[in-house]
C-alpha cells in the first residue's frame, strides 16, 4: 500500500501491518491494556515509517480496537460502573498534569527508572520473588 | 473526511452514555429483589427444623467485625455454620483440566451471576488440622474434597441451589468470540461439585472460605466467632447452622454497613477505599504520560494485586477510561492533518477484529494466568524501554523528533490560515 502523508510517498507492507496489528490488539484487549508502545515500534521499525507518520495513524489504529475491546467487556459483564467512574476523573485529571511534568524533566533518566520498576513489577508477577 | 474525526470523537462519548443498556448481557445483570440464593427445601430436614435455634450479638456490623452466633445442638455432635451475603456476582471458571476418567480435556466453561459476594462455611476448630493439611496442596486445594473431610458437605446448601450455565467450548468458537453450546442443567451432585470449584475460582483462597471458629462444648452449646473481613459487599447477610442432612437451625440475618470514602464495586463484589484506585490511577496515568506507555500496562496488574479485583473485571474497566484520551489526541492530530486515515484505519480494521476477540479470552484465563503473561508483556516493555535509552537510538530519535517537530510546526501554521 501506498501512503502518502504530507508530500511524501511511503511503500508499506500493509499485510505485516495489519496482521501485527491483529495480534497486538487481541493481547492488548485480553489483557486491557491499550498497544501503543507495542504499535509504535511495529510500525516504524516493522514498516519502516517515519515517527511523524506514525503518532497520529498509530493512535487512530489502536482507538479502534480500544472501543471494540471495551463494547466486548461490557457485553461479557467485565465493566464496573461505579469502578469506572472513580478511575475515569483521574485518568482525565492526570492526563493533563503530566505533559506539564514531562516538559520540566529528562525523559531519558524517567525512562530507566520506569525499566528498572517494570522488570520489578514483572518478576513479581513471574512469582520470582 | 472532516466528518469523520468528528464520528470517532464522539463515539467514546456515545459509547459511555449508551452502551450499558445496549450491549448490557441480561445475565450479567444483578437480580431485581434481593433474593437469597438458598432454599432450605430440603425434604428429608423439612420435618427436622428448627430443632437447633442459634442467635446472633449483633444484627448490623460497620465495614466487617466480628458476630458471635450461639446455640445448642445435640450434644456429641459437630456444627457447621454457613454465612453468606445475599448480594451476588459473577463468577466463571474454564475447565480445561485433563478428565481423570477419559483423559480428554473438557474445554468447559462455567458460568453463574447468583454467585454470594461474601461465602463461608465454619467448622468445629477440632478439624482445623484437616484444613491445614489441605493447605499444604497450595493452590490445587479443592473445596469439595475439604468439605467432605470435615463432615461439612452435609452442611452447605447455597451452592446446591445457585444457577450455573455451562458452556460447550470450541476452538472456533473461542476465536470468533462464542462462549460455545450451552448443555443441559446438571444434577444435584454435579451442580454441587461445579459451584464448589466456582466458590473456589471465586475467593480464590482456602482461609476465605472455610474457617475453624466454632467451639462446641459437650453438652452440645457451641460459639462461634465469626470475623467478617473489611471491604466486603454491603447490605444483608444470612447465618445458618447445621449438624447434618436433617438438623438445621433457624436463619440468622444482619447487615454489614459501609460508608464514604468506602464505595462498593458492584460487579467487582468488592468495597474499596474511593482514594486509592483514584490516587493511584492518577499517579500511573502521569507516569505514562512520562514514559510514554499507557497507564493499563501498570495499573491492571497492580489492581489485581492489591484489591481482591476480579482480572476481567479489571481489564474490562480500565480499558474504556482510556477511550476519551484517545479520541482527543485524535481530534487534535486531525486538526493539524497529522493522521493518515488509510494508514490508520486500514491497520484499525484489523485490530478492531482483534478487539472482539481478546476480550473472551481473558474469562477463560484465571488470575494466576493472567499474572503470568502479563509479567512476560512487561518484561518485553522494559526491554523496549531500554532500547530505547540506547546511544544509537537516541541519536536517530533525536532526528525524528527534529523532523517531528518541523512538520508539526508546519502543519499547525497551515491549519491556522
Amino acid at each position: 500500500m501506498i501512503v502518502e502523508f504530507w508530500g511524501h510517498e511511503f511503500k508499506v507492507n500493509i499485510f505485516l501491518g495489519c496482521i501485527g496489528g491483529f495480534l497486538i490488539a487481541v493481547v492488548s484487549s485480553m489483557f486491557g491494556f491499550g498497544g501503543g508502545p507495542f504499535m509504535v515500534p511495529l510500525m516504524t521499525i516493522g514498516l519502516g515509517l517515519p515517527m511523524y507518520v506514525v503518532v497520529g495513524s498509530s493512535l487512530l489504529a489502536i482507538f479502534f480496537n480500544t472501543l471494540m475491546g471495551s463494547m466486548r467487556h461490557f457485553q461479557f459483564g467485565n465493566f464496573d460502573l461505579i469502578f469506572f467512574l472513580v478511575m475515569f476523573p483521574a485518568a482525565i485529571l492526570g492526563g493533563f498534569i503530566g505533559p506539564q511534568i514531562a516538559k520540566r524533566i529528562s525523559p531519558l533518566m524517567v525512562k530507566r527508572i520506569a525499566a528498572a520498576g517494570l522488570a520489578i513489577l514483572a518478576l513479581n508477577l513471574l512469582g520470582v520473588y | 473526511m472532516k466528518h469523520l474525526r468528528f464520528v470517532v470523537a464522539a463515539a467514546s462519548v456515545v459509547f459511555i452514555l449508551f452502551a450499558p443498556d445496549a450491549f448490557a448481557e441480561k445475565s450479567a445483570r444483578r437480580p431485581e429483589s434481593p433474593k437469597a440464593p438458598v432454599s432450605r427445601s430440603n425434604a428429608k430436614s423439612a420435618g427436622y427444623a428448627g430443632t437447633m435455634t442459634i442467635s446472633a450479638d449483633k444484627t448490623t456490623l460497620n465495614n466487617g467485625g466480628v458476630i458471635t452466633v450461639t446455640g445448642v445442638a445435640p450434644a456429641g455432635k459437630p456444627v457447621y455454620l454457613e454465612v453468606w451475603s445475599n448480594d451476588t456476582v459473577r463468577a466463571s471458571r474454564f475447565d480445561a483440566d485433563v478428565d481423570k476418567g477419559t483423559g480428554k480435556r473438557p474445554y468447559r466453561f462455567y458460568l453463574t451471576t447468583e454467585m454470594p459476594a461474601y461465602y463461608k462455611i465454619l467448622v468445629p476448630e477440632q478439624m482445623k488440622e484437616k484444613i491445614e493439611a489441605s493447605k499444604k496442596d497450595g493452590k490445587k486445594w479443592s473445596l469439595s474434597r475439604v468439605l467432605r473431610e470435615t463432615g461439612a458437605d452435609a452442611a452447605c446448601d447455597v451452592p446446591a441451589s445457585i444457577k450455573i450455565d455451562r458452556y460447550q467450548a470450541t476452538l472456533m468458537g473461542s476465536i470468533v468470540g462464542s462462549r460455545g453450546t450451552l448443555l443441559d442443567p446438571m444434577d444435584p451432585k454435579e451442580q454441587k461439585t461445579r459451584c464448589l470449584q466456582l466458590v473456589k475460582a471465586r475467593f480464590r483462597s482456602l482461609e476465605k472460605v472455610v474457617g475453624a471458629d466454632i467451639k462446641i462444648n459437650p453438652d452440645g452449646a457451641f460459639r462461634a466467632e465469626i470475623p467478617i473481613r473489611s471491604g466486603l459487599a454491603p447490605g444483608q447477610y444470612k447465618i445458618a447452622a447445621a449438624v447434618d442432612n436433617e438438623v438445621r437451625s433457624n436463619i440468622l440475618t444482619f447487615e454489614n454497613k459501609i460508608s464514604f470514602p468506602l464505595v462498593y464495586l458492584p460487579n467487582a463484589g468488592t468495597s474499596v477505599n474511593v482514594f486509592g484506585p483514584f490516587f493511584l490511577t492518577l499517579a500511573i496515568v502521569i507516569f505514562g504520560v512520562l514514559i510514554g506507555a499507557g497507564g493499563g500496562f501498570i495499573m491492571n496488574p497492580l489492581f489485581v494485586s492489591i484489591w481482591p479485583l476480579p482480572h476481567t473485571i479489571v481489564a474490562g474497566t480500565v480499558m474504556p477510561t482510556v477511550l476519551f484520551s484517545q479520541a482527543s489526541g485524535i481530534y487534535n492530530y486531525s486538526k493539524i492533518k497529522f493522521i493518515n486515515w488509510k494508514l490508520g484505519t486500514t491497520i484499525g480494521l484489523s485490530m478492531v477484529a482483534g478487539g472482539f476477540i481478546g476480550p473472551k479470552m481473558t474469562e477463560l484465563i484465571t488470575l494466576d494466568q493472567f499474572k503470568f503473561v502479563f509479567g512476560w508483556v512487561l518484561l518485553v516493555l522494559a526491554g523496549l524501554m531500554v532500547w530505547q535509552t540506547t546511544p544509537g537510538y537516541l541519536e536517530k530519535n533525536k532526528k525524528e523528533q527534529a523532523i517531528l517537530k518541523e512538520f508539526k510546526k508546519k502543519a499547525e501554521s497551515s491549519a491556522a490560515k
